[in-house]
C-alpha cells in the first residue's frame, strides 16, 4: 500500500498549483475583457447603455433602495460625517479645530471618498455582476450564447466594463458631493464651528488637481471591481451556493486589491511627503 | 419559515416591509437565543464550526487590507502633522483612527462581505431546496439551529479579529512612519501611549461585536428569505452585502458619537 505515500507531495502542492492556475485563468480573462472593449462600444452600444442604466439606478426593490446612486450617496455621507466629527476631535486636541475644513478638502478628496464610493460600488454593482453572471453560468446560459455564436466574454463582460466606466464618473461625483456636504454639516451643525472658518480652510486646501486625481482613483477602482467581480461570476461553479460563495470571494479580492492599489496610487500621485496646498511650509 | 413578505406594489412599501421583517427576525433570534441557553441546547459544535469557518476566510484579507491602511494613515497624518508643527502627533492619530475606527470597520467589511455572503449563500441554497422547511416540519426550529450559532460565531470572530487588526495596523503605521518617513520612534510611541485609553479599546470591541451581530443577522435573514432559484440566491447575497454595509456604517457613526458624548477626550498636546 505505497500509493497514498507517493500521492502525498501532489496533495501538498495542489493548493499552490491550483492557485497559479486560477491566477492564469483570471489574468487571461481580464486581458480578453479589456481587449474587446473598443469593439463592444461599436457593436453592442445598446447593451452598454442598458447596463449603464442598470448600474446607475439598479433594481430599486430592496431596503437599500434608490439603486446604486442611493447606496453610494448614503455610504459616502455617513463615512464623511464620521471624518468631520473625528477630525474635529483629533485637531481639537492640538488646538487646531478651526482647521477642520482641511480634513474635508484633503482626506475626503484623496482617500475616503474614492475608497468608500468604491466599496459601495463593489458591494452593490460588483456583487450584482457576480450574481448575474454566476446564475447564467450555472444554468448553462453562457454556453448557450457560445453555441449561438455570440462571443460570451465581449457580449457579457466587456459591455459591463464599458458601462461601469461610463457610469462611475457621475456616480462618484455624487459620492464626492455627499462627502463634502456631510463633513461640512457635521462640523458646522453638530460641532458648532462657524461656517465661514470652515469654508475658508476648505476652499484654501481644495485644488482642482486633487479632485481630478480623486476621480482618476475612482475610475481605476471601478475597472478593478468590474474585472474581479465579473471574473468570479463568469467562472462560478457548484450550483446556487457556488454563486453566493463566488460573490463573497470576489468581494474579498476586490476590497483587498482596492486597499493596495489605493496606497500605491497615493504614493505615486502625492509622493511620500504630501504637502498641504495653500498653507505654505 | 414565518418570514414570507406580504405582496407589495411600490418600492417604498417593499422597503418598509423588509425593515419590519428584519426587526421581527431580530426579535425572534433574541428569543431563540434565550430559549437555547435556558434549555441548554445551544449547538456548541455548530458555533465552533462556523467560527472556524469565518475566521479562516476573513483573517488573511483583513490583514491584507490593514497594512496598506496603516501606511495611508501614517502617510497622510504623519507628514501633514509635521507641516502644521505637530511632529509627534502621529502616534496619537494612530490611536484614534486605527484602534477606534478602522479596526472594527475592517472586521465588519470582511465579516459581512466575505463571511456574510458565504453564510447567506449556504442558507439561501438550503432554503430554495426546501431543506429548511423540511427541518421545520421535523420540529427543528431553523432560527435556533441556524441563526443563533452563526450570530454567536460572528461576534466571537469579529471581537478577536479586531485585536489582531489593531496590532497589525499600529505596527504597519509605526514601521512606515519611522522607517520610511524617518520620524522618531520615541515620539510616536510617546504620543501613542499618552493618548490611548482603555476605553478606546473597549468601545472598539463593542463596535466590532455589534457589527458582527448586524452582519450575521442580515446574512441569515436574506438567506432564509431567498426565493426564485439559483439567481434568487445570488440576488439575496447581493442584497445582504449592501444592506449589511449600510447598516454597519450607520451603526458606526451612532456608536462613535454616543461614545464621544459619554467619554471626553483625554490629554492635552
Amino acid at each position: 500500500m505505497a500509493a497514498p505515500v507517493s500521492r502525498l507531495p501532489a496533495r501538498a502542492t495542489r493548493p499552490v498549483v491550483d492557485g497559479f492556475a486560477a491566477l492564469g485563468t483570471h489574468s487571461t480573462f481580464y486581458a480578453r475583457v479589456l481587449a474587446a472593449v473598443p469593439t463592444v462600444l461599436v457593436r453592442y452600444w445598446r447593451h452598454v447603455l442598458r447596463h449603464v442604466n442598470d448600474i446607475s439606478f439598479g433594481s430599486a426593490s430592496l431596503l437599500a433602495g434608490g439603486g446604486t446612486i442611493g447606496v453610494v450617496f448614503a455610504m459616502s455621507a455617513v463615512a464623511s460625517t464620521q471624518i468631520g466629527l473625528e477630525g474635529y476631535r483629533g485637531l481639537d486636541i492640538i488646538g487646531l479645530s478651526p482647521m477642520t475644513g482641511l480634513m474635508s478638502a484633503l482626506v475626503n478628496t484623496r482617500e475616503i471618498a474614492p475608497v468608500v464610493a468604491s466599496v459601495a460600488l463593489a458591494a452593490k454593482v460588483g456583487t450584482g455582476f457576480t450574481a448575474q453572471l454566476g446564475a447564467m453560468r450555472i444554468s448553462d446560459e453562457i454556453d448557450a450564447l457560445e453555441t449561438m455564436a455570440v462571443p460570451s466574454v465581449p457580449f457579457l463582460v466587456s459591455t459591463r466594463m464599458a458601462a461601469a466606466v461610463l457610469a462611475v464618473v457621475p456616480l462618484y461625483l455624487v459620492g464626492l458631493f455627499a462627502s463634502y456636504a456631510a463633513t461640512s454639516l457635521a462640523v458646522t451643525q453638530i460641532k458648532g464651528q462657524s461656517s465661514g472658518t470652515y469654508d475658508y480652510y476648505f476652499q484654501l486646501l481644495l485644488t482642482p488637481g486633487d479632485v481630478g486625481f480623486s476621480l482618476l482613483k475612482a475610475v481605476v477602482f471601478a475597472v478593478i471591481i468590474t474585472l474581479v467581480h465579473c471574473g468570479y461570476g463568469f467562472h462560478a461553479a457548484g450550483g446556487p451556493e457556488g454563486v453566493g460563495r463566488a460573490a463573497g470571494r470576489a468581494l474579498r479580492t476586490s476590497i483587498v486589491t482596492i486597499a493596495i492599489v489605493d496606497v500605491l496610487l497615493t504614493l505615486t500621485i502625492w509622493g511620500t511627503q504630501p504637502t498641504l496646498p495653500g498653507v505654505g511650509a | 419559515m414565518a418570514f414570507s413578505p406580504p405582496p407589495t406594489r411600490t418600492a417604498v412599501g417593499d422597503a418598509f416591509a423588509q425593515a419590519g421583517m428584519l426587526l421581527s427576525f431580530t426579535a425572534s433570534t433574541v428569543a431563540a437565543l434565550g430559549r437555547t441557553v435556558v434549555r441548554r441546547r445551544l449547538a456548541w459544535r455548530d458555533v465552533l464550526e462556523q467560527a472556524w469557518f469565518l475566521a479562516s476566510v476573513t483573517t488573511l484579507p483583513s490583514l491584507l487590507v490593514t497594512v496598506p491602511l496603516g501606511v495611508v494613515v501614517a502617510l497622510n497624518v504623519g507628514s501633514m502633522a509635521g507641516q502644521l508643527g505637530a511632529e509627534g502627533y502621529g502616534g496619537a492619530v494612530v490611536a484614534f483612527v486605527i484602534v477606534a475606527q478602522a479596526s472594527p470597520l475592517i472586521c465588519a467589511l470582511m465579516i459581512s462581505g466575505v463571511g456574510g455572503s458565504a453564510v447567506c449563500a449556504d442558507l439561501g441554497a438550503r432554503t430554495i431546496r426546501e431543506e429548511v422547511d423540511a427541518m421545520e416540519v421535523m420540529g427543528i426550529p431553523a432560527i435556533e439551529r441556524f441563526v443563533v450559532p452563526r450570530v454567536i460565531a460572528a461576534v466571537l470572530v469579529t471581537t478577536l479579529l479586531a485585536c489582531l487588526v489593531m496590532a497589525v495596523g499600529i505596527g504597519a503605521s509605526y514601521g512606515f512612519q519611522t522607517l520610511v518617513l524617518g520620524d522618531s520612534p520615541g515620539g510616536f510611541l510617546g504620543s501613542l501611549t499618552e493618548f490611548s485609553r482603555v476605553e478606546d479599546f473597549v468601545i472598539a470591541e463593542i463596535k466590532a461585536a455589534a457589527f458582527g451581530v448586524i452582519a450575521a443577522l442580515v446574512a441569515c435573514f436574506k438567506g432564509l428569505t431567498a426565493k426564485g432559484g439559483p439567481s434568487g440566491v445570488g440576488d439575496a447575497v447581493n442584497e445582504a452585502v449592501v444592506l449589511a454595509f449600510i447598516l454597519v456604517f450607520v451603526a458606526n457613526t451612532v456608536l462613535t458619537e454616543l461614545y464621544a458624548a459619554i467619554v471626553p477626550a483625554r490629554g492635552a498636546y
